[in-house]
């Protein structure tokens, strides 16, 4: 009997569904980070504004990439819906522990699918996924940096101010 | 006419319970639902299309809603097929379906060790 379905598709059931979720949570990352970026904005925090709108559109070409990708294996990508989306923040520290909370779960998602690859043998998808795994050791290191600087700023004074100014300064490089 | 067609496509059949079979076509890529009273074609898509509508009825809630009958009417766009079944014929459909995925993957592991591993 021939294997009509793997002769339509080079990822297996399993794999497609755990990537369409994928897909729905780097949607939901990018609504949290514009989210973010109105409230920054709104409070006076133009710099961390632009960081977090930044921010959204990396994880919208995130999802971009992973929709890409089911399609051109043969799967069926599936366009998410998005809701609760938290839009109310306690403070402006809450913003950043949110964004590194958030990026913690990305990674632990990732570490799943990457091991269900391996189960299934999946080297195909694997190797698509370590450009994600690379990608989170930046995406966590900028998080925690940030706030990091509530540390070592402090918030009291023009600390927030100072905070504030200094968030596009945080860059990643492997050297 | 059923047995003509599985004769003339020289169907395989790939699973089968009490109410129905599904068969597959290897001249034509294409697999036949034998269910419900209707002997209906489908490709790679559709069917999978076909069980996730299946998989997504909430039986419990059918068969607990007084309001209505418990039956359900089964069909996607792009369906050429409309299936009004009850409760029971869901779970039936539902099952036939489930063994069918899994003979898929069962028959994708058997093509790989028999054809295409090279050692
Ligand atoms: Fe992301
Ligand atoms: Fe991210």
């Amino acid at each position: 009997m021939k294997d009509l379905m793997r002769i339509k598709c080079l990822i297996s059931q399993d794999i497609e569904t755990l990537l369409n979720q994928q897909i729905k949570k780097e949607a939901h990352s990018s609504s949290l980070y514009l989210s973010m970026a109105s409230w920054c904005n709104q409070n006076g925090y133009d710099f961390s504004a632009d960081y977090f709108t930044k921010q959204s559109e990396e994880e919208r070409a995130h999802q971009l990439k992973l929709f890409k990708y089911v399609l051109d294996m043969g799967g069926n990508a599936i366009s998410p819906e998005v809701t609760g989306i938290k839009s109310d923040f306690a403070g402006f520290r809450e913003v950043f522990e949110d964004a590194l909370e958030a990026e913690i779960a990305i990674t632990q998602s990732f570490k799943n699918l990457a091991s269900r690859c391996l189960k299934e043998q999946d080297f195909v998808t694997m190797e698509f996924l370590n450009w994600f795994l690379k990608e989170q050791r930046e995406e966590e290191y900028k998080a925690r940096r940030a706030l990091e600087l509530f540390e070592v700023i402090g918030e009291e004074g023009t600390g927030r101010w100072e905070i504030d100014k200094h968030v596009n300064d945080i860059s990643y490089s492997e050297d | 006419m059923e047995k003509a067609c599985i004769d003339i496509n020289e169907l395989i059949n790939v699973f089968s319970n009490n109410e129905g079979a599904v068969y597959q076509s290897d001249k034509l890529n294409c697999f036949y639902v034998d269910f419900g009273g209707k002997f209906a074609r489908y490709n790679c898509l559709s069917l999978q299309k076909l069980k996730k509508v299946v998989e997504e009825i909430d039986i419990e809630a059918l068969l607990l809603n007084t309001q209505r009958a418990d039956f359900e009417l089964v069909t996607f766009n792009g369906c050429e097929h409309i299936y009004l079944l009850s409760a029971l014929e869901i779970i039936s459909l539902k099952d036939l379906l489930q063994g069918t995925f899994t003979m898929f993957k069962l028959n994708h592991m058997v093509n790989d060790c028999l054809f295409r591993l090279v050692y």
